[in-house]
């Protein structure tokens, strides 16, 4: 949603420059004619739904009847809808831990895959098959059989004298083991940090070696700067995913955001509002705040992203 | 990645508005009919464990022989996804034309013009209790036909309770009694067996309470009959059991789910209804399993109720209003039916039925289990509110967090109540 705009910016500014105006005339008739297809579905499949979405947002809707129309009530409502504030509670806990950590563990593992060794095709496949299959409904069950009473998880850290009991029923626990979900599908990151690093110069390690540099200073002085819009576009783009948590969600809690409320989600709270107690109009309310919300969030980010993130032929 | 990361938002709000676009035309024809060359195939859904579809796949085999007309498309899930799936399908227009139905939602989509009256189409109710068919019904129209009645009741694993040197129970305890005989299974249990699941948190079981003391769930307006005083007296009942051995912990029975805790043999009894039997048994796989009545204060109202235990419905946008009630008609009257569901759905409802079924071993248990407790039935409740799946979902979530102890019981009843003030409002 929040790319859209940026898509449409691509895509008018990737039309080649033109040379005379007749030409360009064409060459646009001619780029709007293939955009077509896409900008059809856009308007029918999104923009569509999200102005009707909004409409409903100031509605009481139950699906069967028509809506009624009130006002700001949905919005007013969910500000002291204690499972609401609940569910952005726990949204951003997953939101403030699991990203970082996510990207840490990328860009580690992306460091070690980028120097030269034999089978580095093999571990890169290997690395990055968990963020495949990691979305994946049937990954969620396993998951939750591996983190329950006397899985691997429990088992393996009784061995060590740690006696932590199943997590899936440990409301403490649960938020842990959704954390470390997403950390392990670092796979996504890993690849474009790997292609990142691909693109710093050889030579300005060797120099910094030269000057005697260990290395952490490479690490801080060459690589971060370097890589720092690569590392900006992941974190964009892994905050607003981590926003989005449903599927695994959904399944670890048998739909309900247990145990205890501590994996109430955002989104499934809004789908439990929705399709569950049957009120379009406040998931809709929903709907809004969260888009509304990870726009601000993405304008923060790219407010801030001056100050740190450097694009080669910058002048700063 | 656009596409991906896009979805989740995107169908969040493409599928509301796809209800809000999507203004289907209503058939006023009386239905299409087949012929055994070219079958009609009406969609049939419901919900329930394995053991159920595969009684289920061979009534729908059994139909479909006699039937040559008709062909039979099943589906089916857990309960609670069952009605989070209906109401995307109802609200797309696509309802499946035939369904098991259960009571608690029943006003929720029979007053919204979502279910065919059927007393429009021909199904023979001559075999039923009077009394029972009106539960089916909201103002005249017969929205439902029940397949079987069932009734509350406190299950226990007679080995089990040998196997721990207790003696088995008679069925007439008082709260007192109940509690403290969990709580010996408990004790004795040492932390492998549990007395069994937090009996408080089961609306049904609430509400029998509330009989019990003379207090109506509902009134006639659709108002909540009782107070939050009345909620914070029921549970703190089991206050004193919480957190022992004599009530299963949470975070164990959430991590059994979609399995019931008595079901993976991890508590001695359980209090539900007498038509989980043959559930329960398949599930824990125990030789037998014997019922007897709930706890009751007052040795003389037990607060117990023939329920439905199930109905079927139709969609009100079937295009085979006649192989729809034939079906529905062939589930709820044909003895060959009732042979192969036994008291799985419950004791059959249909006097036809009924007597055209065989009960022995456990079956002959749950038919005997209400033939005992006839003295003590009243009246059906009051037929629930609009939302009431919600309000019973809701009880369920918020008796959890207070077993978690996260919320105190003051806080638990204060959560609830908001949550009904708040849905009856809006239903309003």
């Amino acid at each position: 949603m929040t790319q859209s705009p940026t898509l449409s910016r691509r895509a008018s500014s990737a039309a080649p420059q033109p040379r005379t105006s007749r030409r360009r005339g064409a060459d646009a008739r001619a780029g709007y004619t293939f955009l077509l297809p896409w900008l059809l579905g856009f308007i029918a499949l999104t923009v569509g739904p999200m102005i009707s979405s909004l409409y409903l947002s100031f509605t009481n809707y139950n699906l069967f009847d028509a809506p009624k129309w009130i006002g700001l009530d949905n919005y007013t409502t969910l500000l002291q809808d204690e499972r609401f504030l609940q569910s952005v509670g726990v949204t951003l806990q997953y939101v403030v831990f699991g990203t970082p950590l996510k990207l840490a563990a990328a860009l580690a593992i992306a460091m070690l895959l980028n120097s030269k060794r034999k089978g580095q095709g093999f571990y890169r496949s290997a690395f990055y098959a968990p963020s495949l299959i990691g979305a994946s409904v049937s990954i969620a069950i396993v998951w939750k059989a591996m983190f329950g009473d006397s899985g691997p998880v429990d088992q393996g850290l009784s061995f060590f004298g740690i006696n932590l009991g199943g997590w899936v029923g440990n409301p403490n626990m649960t938020m842990g083991m959704m954390i470390l979900l997403t950390v392990w599908q670092f796979g996504a990151p890993m690849v474009i940090f790997l292609a990142g690093l691909k693109q710093i110069p050889a030579d300005l390690y060797e120099a910094a070696s030269m000057d005697g540099a260990g290395p952490v200073r490479k690490f801080i002085n060459i690589t971060w700067p370097m890589l720092s819009p690569v590392i900006f576009f992941n974190l964009l783009m892994e905050t607003i995913h981590a926003f989005q948590i449903f599927a695994s969600a959904y399944i670890i809690s048998n739909g309900e955001g247990g145990p205890a409320g501590s994996t109430l989600f955002y989104t499934l709270y809004l789908y439990l509002r929705g399709f569950s107690d049957f009120r379009m109009g406040y998931a809709s309310a929903m709907a809004w705040l969260l888009v509304i919300a990870v726009g601000i969030i993405t304008l923060i980010f790219f407010k801030t992203s001056k100050s740190w993130v450097h694009y080669s032929g910058d002048s700063k | 990645m656009i596409d991906r990361r896009k979805f989740l938002t995107t169908v969040a709000l493409g599928t509301a508005s796809a209800a809000f676009l999507s203004a289907c035309g209503q058939s006023s024809s009386s239905g299409q009919t087949g012929s055994a060359d070219k079958p009609v195939t009406i969609t049939y859904t419901w919900w329930g464990n394995d053991d159920r579809a595969e009684r289920t796949r061979k009534a729908i085999a059994l139909f479909e022989t006699k039937n040559p007309d008709i062909k039979v498309n099943g589906n089916f899930s857990d309960f609670a996804g069952y009605w989070q799936k209906r109401a995307t399908e109802a609200a797309g227009g696509g309802l499946p034309d035939v369904m098991q139905w259960d009571l608690s939602y029943l006003r929720d989509y029979g007053q919204r013009n979502q279910l065919l009256d059927l007393g429009t189409v021909k199904i023979n109710t001559d075999g039923f209790d009077k009394s029972l068919l009106p539960s089916g019904q909201i103002k005249g129209k017969t929205f439902g036909i029940p397949t079987s009645t069932n009734a509350f009741a406190v299950y226990y694993d007679p080995a089990k309770l040998a196997s721990l040197g207790i003696a088995e129970p008679d069925g007439s305890w008082n709260y007192k009694e109940f509690n403290a005989f969990l709580a010996e299974v408990g004790q004795k249990g040492n932390g492998t067996l549990f007395g069994g699941t937090d009996y408080t948190s089961v609306w049904w079981n609430f509400n029998i309470w509330l009989r019990q003391n003379n207090i109506k769930a509902f009134t006639d307006e659709g108002k909540l009959g009782f107070s939050k005083d009345d909620l914070k007296k029921w549970w703190n009942l089991s206050a004193d059991l919480r957190g022992t051995g004599a009530i299963v912990g949470e975070d164990k029975t959430t991590q059994l789910l979609p399995k019931s805790p008595f079901g993976s043999n991890v508590t001695a009894t359980e209090v539900t209804w007498d038509n989980f039997m043959a559930g329960y048994l398949a599930d824990s796989g125990a030789k037998e399993l014997k019922l007897v009545p709930v706890p009751s204060d007052d040795p003389d109202n037990l607060g117990l109720f023939l329920k439905p235990s199930m109905l079927m419905v139709a969609s009100a946008k079937t295009k085979y209003k006649d192989a729809a009630a034939r079906f529905i008609d062939f589930m709820v009257n044909d003895p060959e039916v009732g042979q192969i569901f036994k008291t799985s759905r419950g004791v059959p409802a249909s006097k036809t039925q009924r007597d055209g079924t065989t009960f022995e071993g456990t079956d002959k248990l749950v038919v005997d289990y209400e033939k005992s407790i006839e003295k003590y039935l009243k009246d059906a409740p009051e037929p629930p509110i609009v939302g009431f799946g919600t309000l019973e979902s809701t009880f369920k979530r918020v008796s959890s967090d207070l077993n978690y102890g996260k919320l105190t019981i003051d806080g638990a009843a204060d959560a609830w109540f908001k949550e009904a003030e708040d849905l009856i409002k809006q239903n309003a």
